[in-house]
């Protein structure tokens, strides 16, 4: 077994006593994994990716992150592994430009300027907008936030990447592009979306979750073509499956 | 309310960024010893909330006008007084910048008439000990619409001291008064209603972003009441002191700040530099007041004004001209 | 275009003409920022009869508008804040002060003068802070900031602020069109609705703060902000720059220049 995975076990969670929104979680994800996290509304999706890297502590049964236990004192040494990409752009790009923000980990880190540098480069190349380098954060369309988020996450280089809605209010020449460079990444990725389709186009696994729990956990495929599975659990076929079924 | 640089002389002007930059650094030290990395991106925040919410408009019932939300208050009712103080100071700097609303000279008076009263009076001598036995309704209203009133009846006051101080105006300090606090008055009265509505609101959905309630309680309660006033009274007699100096003594003379500067005091009493101005006069003039002296020297005031008004501006234009000329002339020859 | 979506389209104008490729916008921001308050300082500091002497100090702007290509119309837009409380402290000057001033044998209501000069005064003060921050940009201001010791956190608090304006405007924006539009006959907030409609925007900015927050967090902060800008270094250009205007402010503090020039000129020809 690679260096690279995530180990949950037994986990349940609740932002109050008795009211647990995640109950009895367990799955293992390992390098070069692509799960998709569906569901619908409310079924503790964010919730559960959040607890990955330690924004909610106190869950009960036990998370490893390449065997480091998911646990306050250890948060530093787990974070440099994960890249979190937040629903909302706005709200992770706090600096004035691309530039800035996506040096923001690299200094916080202590690198030298020089190596900052190099790495935001890297960063954007592998985004594909060194074009945004410079430009103002608000001056930017959703589709070049998203990417500019991505790269604020790959300027640390990450082992895995959690993504939360990445595709959202997104048009879809921007989804196609966001598709495009998802698969190019070999990093252990977790995204969790009701956009089914980009899950299908990106994701080789698929978790399905209802009321806290996971339903099924398997083949993105076959998951997202069991009509009746997804519609008992709130969502509904992907649409490029529609013509296929009936 | 925001006072702009031409109504406050620089002597003034420095004296309230001390000030105000004083009670920035006391200020800073608190934060700082908080001790909470949450509370950056939280004044962050915030701050540009208030900016923007003071741009909503409030219809006041009954009448046609409409009333904003009194930031200061606000925001030392959510943040506590010291950030809440950062916050504005922000908050401020940037509308004066981005918006010409009071202006860089001015800032120091503006950060200690709107976000110290509001901050400090507001939140440490008002909410606070209102709401050390818990919070209420009743008493969020009472705190917000007693501060914002007097807060703001602080800072019109300082408004005309300072600018009386400044000596720019003839008006009597009496009539300033007496049209600055009652207009302020009510202002107050609106702009209090409305920060308790926002403030209730938060209480009913989400009571621990208060300032005061719950944990920050009991270490916050260690600073006492009396300490508070001790400084307040002590730094106010400082200022009004200071003030209260310049506007008696030389109403007109209040520049011997900028006097150290540059060198100069006013023309009309320094004998040195006048002479100096004149023999340059003589000199340059090579008919020097010959013209016009004796015969309607009104007529020739005003020539020499225009002509020379017309001189300088057209040296400042051709200047730049011939600037920009060679700007243009370099640039092309870098990028061959 | 409502209030805040002009504002929103301002802060974008500002900041698109301070991105500008200028000779002005590149000079070293703390000299700017510096040159800009001794002016504001050098302006207000006139004495309150003394229009000639103001009036020369008009070359600083002046030559700015040229140099930088920043708009005039646009700066006169600026003045609508300030002027009405200049003018309104201003205005009772030539009633209460019946006093006369005589310059050169003319005599002046000292009035009128002091009420010239403070608008003088309100104006030249404005255009320089407008010429100010329409070639620099806030981040560069932040820096300069930096240079003169003002706190990290104060300055972070600033870039914050600055980064979520528009954010939060264009949110305040959407909220109060979707209440306008279904409250057609109001032209503003009901006062039923005063704390829910604000207060439901501010408990959404509390949850962007700690989204925020923990964006940080995620990201290696600890409660100081890093960034300190990239380093902008003074060149002789710009110590040239200062030293000339420095120099000039202070020759038309203290030589009337325009009536000596004034009459040097008109002596010449006559």
């Amino acid at each position: 077994m690679s260096h690279i995975h995530i180990d949950v076990e037994k986990v349940s969670f609740g932002y109050e006593k008795g009211n647990e929104i995640l109950k009895d979680i367990s799955f293992h994800a390992g390098e070069g994994d692509s799960i998709g996290l569906v569901g619908a509304n409310g079924v503790g999706k964010s919730t559960l990716l959040k607890l990955l890297v330690g924004l909610n502590p106190g869950f009960e049964g036990s998370i490893r992150v390449e065997e480091i236990p998911v646990q306050k004192d250890m948060l530093p040494k787990i974070r440099e592994k994960i890249g979190y990409v937040f629903q909302d752009s706005d709200s992770q790009l706090f600096m004035s430009t691309a530039y800035d923000d996506i040096a923001f980990a690299p200094r916080n880190y202590g690198l030298p300027d020089a190596e900052v540098r190099v790495r935001v480069e890297r960063a954007l190349e592998m985004t594909g907008i060194s074009y945004l380098r410079d430009k103002q954060i608000y001056k930017m369309s959703g589709g070049e936030k998203k990417l500019v988020s991505i790269a604020t996450i790959l300027s640390m280089t990450p082992d895995i990447i959690l993504m939360d809605e990445p595709s959202i209010a997104l048009d879809p020449r921007n989804r196609r592009n966001l598709i495009k460079i998802l698969n190019s990444f070999e990093h252990l990725k977790i995204i969790a979306s009701h956009d089914l389709d980009m899950i299908l186009d990106t994701c080789d696994r698929t978790i399905l979750m209802a009321d806290g729990r996971i339903i099924r956990d398997g083949d993105t495929k076959e998951i997202l073509s069991d009509q009746e599975l997804l519609e008992k659990y709130g969502l509904e076929l992907p649409l490029c499956m529609h013509n296929s079924v009936r | 309310m925001h006072m702009a640089d031409a109504l406050a002389a620089p002597a003034v002007a420095g004296t309230m960024y001390v000030c105000s930059a004083a009670a920035a650094a006391y200020s800073i030290k608190k934060v700082r010893e908080e001790d909470d990395a949450k509370k950056v991106p939280v004044m962050g925040i915030m701050g540009a909330f208030v900016f923007a919410a003071q741009m909503i408009n409030f219809t006041i019932p009954g009448t046609g006008s409409s009333g904003h939300l009194c930031g200061g208050m606000l925001l030392s009712a959510l943040l506590g007084p010291y950030a809440g103080f950062l916050t504005m100071i922000g908050v401020l700097l940037i509308q004066c910048l981005l918006f010409a609303d009071g202006g860089l000279l001015a800032l120091g008076c503006n950060i200690w008439n709107m976000a110290f009263y509001g901050c400090f009076i507001g939140a440490l001598l008002i909410w606070k000990p209102l709401m050390r036995k818990g919070i209420t309704k009743g008493k969020i209203v009472l705190a917000s619409v007693l501060g914002c009133v007097i807060t703001l009846q602080f800072g019109a006051f300082s408004v005309t001291l300072e600018t009386l101080a400044s000596g720019i105006t003839e008006l009597p300090f009496k009539t300033f008064v007496m049209t600055m606090q009652p207009i302020h008055l009510a202002i107050g009265f609106v702009e209090g209603l409305i920060t308790a509505a926002v403030l209730v609101f938060v209480y009913e959905s989400r009571p621990e972003l208060l300032y005061g309630s719950g944990e920050n309680e009991k270490k916050q309660g260690l600073f006492s009441l009396k300490k508070t006033l001790v400084i307040l009274a002590v730094v106010s007699v400082f200022i009004g002191g200071i003030l209260s100096l310049f506007a008696s003594s030389h109403p007109d003379g209040l520049e011997w700040s900028i006097e150290k500067i540059t060198g100069s005091a006013e023309l009309d009493n320094n004998d040195e530099i006048h002479e100096a101005a004149a023999s340059v006069q003589e000199v340059t003039a090579l008919l020097p007041d010959y013209a016009f002296k004796n015969s309607e020297s009104a007529a020739g005031t005003a020539f020499s004004g225009i002509i020379g008004g017309v001189v300088v501006v057209i040296v400042c234009v051709a200047a730049c001209y011939v600037f920009k000329f060679f700007r243009k002339k370099n640039g092309c020859g870098e990028n061959i | 275009m409502s209030k805040i979506g002009s504002a929103i389209y301002e802060i974008h104008h500002i900041d698109a003409i301070a991105a500008r490729d200028q000779w002005v916008n590149k000079v070293h921001p703390l000299v700017k920022l510096v040159l800009t308050v001794f002016y504001i300082t050098v302006v207000v500091s006139f004495q309150k009869y003394d229009v000639a002497g103001l009036l020369g100090m008009a070359v600083y702007p002046l030559a700015l508008f040229l140099l930088s290509e920043v708009s005039f119309g646009d700066s006169l837009k600026r003045l609508k804040l300030v002027l009405p409380l200049v003018c309104f402290v201003g205005i009772l000057n030539p009633f209460l002060d019946r006093n006369y001033v005589e310059i050169d044998g003319v005599v002046f209501n000292a009035g009128i003068l002091s009420m010239i000069t403070l608008i003088m005064k309100g104006v030249f003060s404005v255009f320089a802070s407008y010429l100010l921050i329409a070639t620099t940009s806030i981040e560069k201001l932040c820096y300069a900031f930096r240079l003169l010791h003002v706190p990290k956190i104060l300055v972070t608090q600033i870039l914050l602020t600055y980064r979520y304006i528009t954010v939060l405007l264009a949110e305040v924006n959407r909220v109060t069109q979707a209440y306008a539009l279904r409250a057609p006959n109001q032209k503003g907030i009901h006062f039923k609705v005063w704390g829910s409609l604000t207060g439901q925007i501010l408990l959404r900015s509390m949850d962007r703060a700690n989204v925020v927050y923990e964006s940080m967090n995620l990201r290696g902060y600890h409660g100081e902000f890093q960034y300190v800008g990239e380093k902008i270094r003074l060149s002789w250009k710009d110590v040239c720059y200062m030293v000339i205007w420095g120099g000039i402010f202070i020759l038309f503090r203290n030589i009337p220049v325009i009536p000596v020039i004034g009459n040097a000129v008109g002596g010449l020809f006559l």
